[in-house]
């Protein structure tokens, strides 16, 4: 009877790490597939890894894990927000467009990563639009990258004095990339009835007025959105 | 009934093993074809070029596969401005990015063709005087006035894109032979 009791005992302590390991090795598996993935359809000939952590991204030191050693590292907090296969899509194409350009340029990228590194407010919307075109070569919906920043982001008062720009500019000229590349895209059934998607719709009203207006008068320039 | 158990466990166990997906890609085979290419027309960032637009290259030299011409020097191939990244403040130079080149008779699938091209960088000199300025109170920040240089793709630049005519055709991603009138193939 006391062995029975003593191996239920170690049953029921080893469990739960196992259940936390085996968890974490799932989460890191379908980062894994859907990351190469992305990198296979669009044959995107670089090595890049995916890393899932649970630990919170630091905020200045070793921030920039995908410049220096070419690594996605997916932390917890954000992956917390993604539900599907597409939001995981769009999370880990905007990583893997910054990581390319640490591979282009002058000593072995360097040049090109420091620029990233510091002029991040102009690569965020190329990294944006770059996601776009991966996602849809490796067959992923690109509204998913909508749906993920519209969750995950939060709205910042300005972005003059600010090293990111809003969340709503980069929503509004994601949706513009899309709209005038990938229209298909935008009467995909399952995004209309998707709520978060239609959440954008709605704080989105005025920019997207102001695209309209854009498409209306056959404009190429500059749409500046709020 | 035992046994029959033991059979449904012993395929439940090895069912998954079996099951082997097909990729639609098979990156195998290392040879390839260069084609080098020449844009018709100039395009410039500075100029109103958006994304999605279609550009025009023309083939610089004959491509020839297995004896089988693929291209004539002179073919006109068009290509789509992927992204524009326009040119930022201290120095950041801006980008043209291509792809999508639509070769009669070749699946997109088998061939490397993005292509992209930058204009001049300037940040390698604006942020060490950027940097010596800051000795000066709010002096640094002037440089953020300099901007980087244009990006341009002009007829004498050469563009080199890679056929892998081993690589699998994705169905969906061929664009078929164009006939001409005379009803010989482009290819041909």
């Amino acid at each position: 009877m006391k062995k029975i009791i003593s191996l239920l005992l170690l049953l029921l302590l080893i469990s739960p790490a196992y259940a936390g390991l085996a968890e974490m090795n799932a989460i890191q598996q379908r980062i894994d597939s859907i990351g190469t993935r992305i990198l296979n359809f669009n044959k995107i000939p670089k090595r890049i890894i995916f890393t899932y952590s649970e630990e919170t991204k630091a905020e200045w030191l070793g921030k920039y894990h995908e410049l220096k050693s070419r690594q996605i590292i997916v932390y917890d907090e954000l992956y917390q927000f993604t539900q599907t296969d597409d939001e995981i899509a769009a999370m880990l194409s905007r990583e893997i467009a910054t990581v390319l350009k640490s591979y282009s340029g002058m000593w072995g990228g360097s040049i090109d990563a420091i620029q990233v590194a510091l002029s991040s407010k102009k690569f965020e919307t190329v990294a944006d639009k770059r996601a776009v075109d991966y996602m849809v070569k490796a067959g992923y919906n690109p509204l998913a990258l909508i749906v993920f920043i519209n969750k995950t982001y939060p709205q910042k008062r300005q972005d003059v004095i600010a090293r990111h720009n809003l969340t709503s500019k980069r929503l509004a000229r994601i949706y513009e990339y899309i709209t005038y590349k990938y229209p298909e895209y935008l009467q995909d059934t399952e995004y209309i009835n998707n709520q978060y998607y239609q959440n954008f719709l709605l704080n989105s009203l005025e920019n997207r007025r102001k695209l309209e207006e854009k498409i209306k008068m056959h404009s190429t320039g500059e749409v500046h959105y709020e | 009934m035992n046994k029959l158990t033991a059979l449904f466990l012993l395929f439940l166990f090895t069912c998954k093993a079996c099951y082997c997906e097909t990729l639609p890609y098979n990156f195998y085979d290392t040879f390839c074809i260069p084609i080098t290419l020449s844009i018709t027309e100039e395009i410039s960032t500075k100029d109103n070029i958006y994304e999605g637009q279609s550009v025009q290259f023309k083939v610089r030299k004959n491509v020839r596969h297995n004896g089988q011409s693929i291209l004539k020097s002179g073919d006109v191939i068009n290509a789509k401005i992927e992204t524009i990244v326009t040119s930022g403040m201290n120095g950041f130079p801006a980008e043209i990015i291509i792809d999508d080149f639509q070769i009669p008779g070749i699946c997109n699938s088998q061939l490397i063709s993005t292509y992209n091209k930058k204009g001049q960088n300037r940040c390698l000199w604006v942020y060490p005087l950027k940097w010596s300025l800051t000795l000066i109170p709010f002096a640094g920040s002037l440089t953020n006035l300099i901007k980087g240089g244009h990006a341009k793709i002009r007829p004498k630049d050469i563009v080199t894109i890679y056929y892998y005519p081993n690589w699998k055709e994705d169905k969906d991603l061929c664009i078929e032979d164009i006939k001409n009138e005379n009803g010989t193939s482009l290819s041909e």
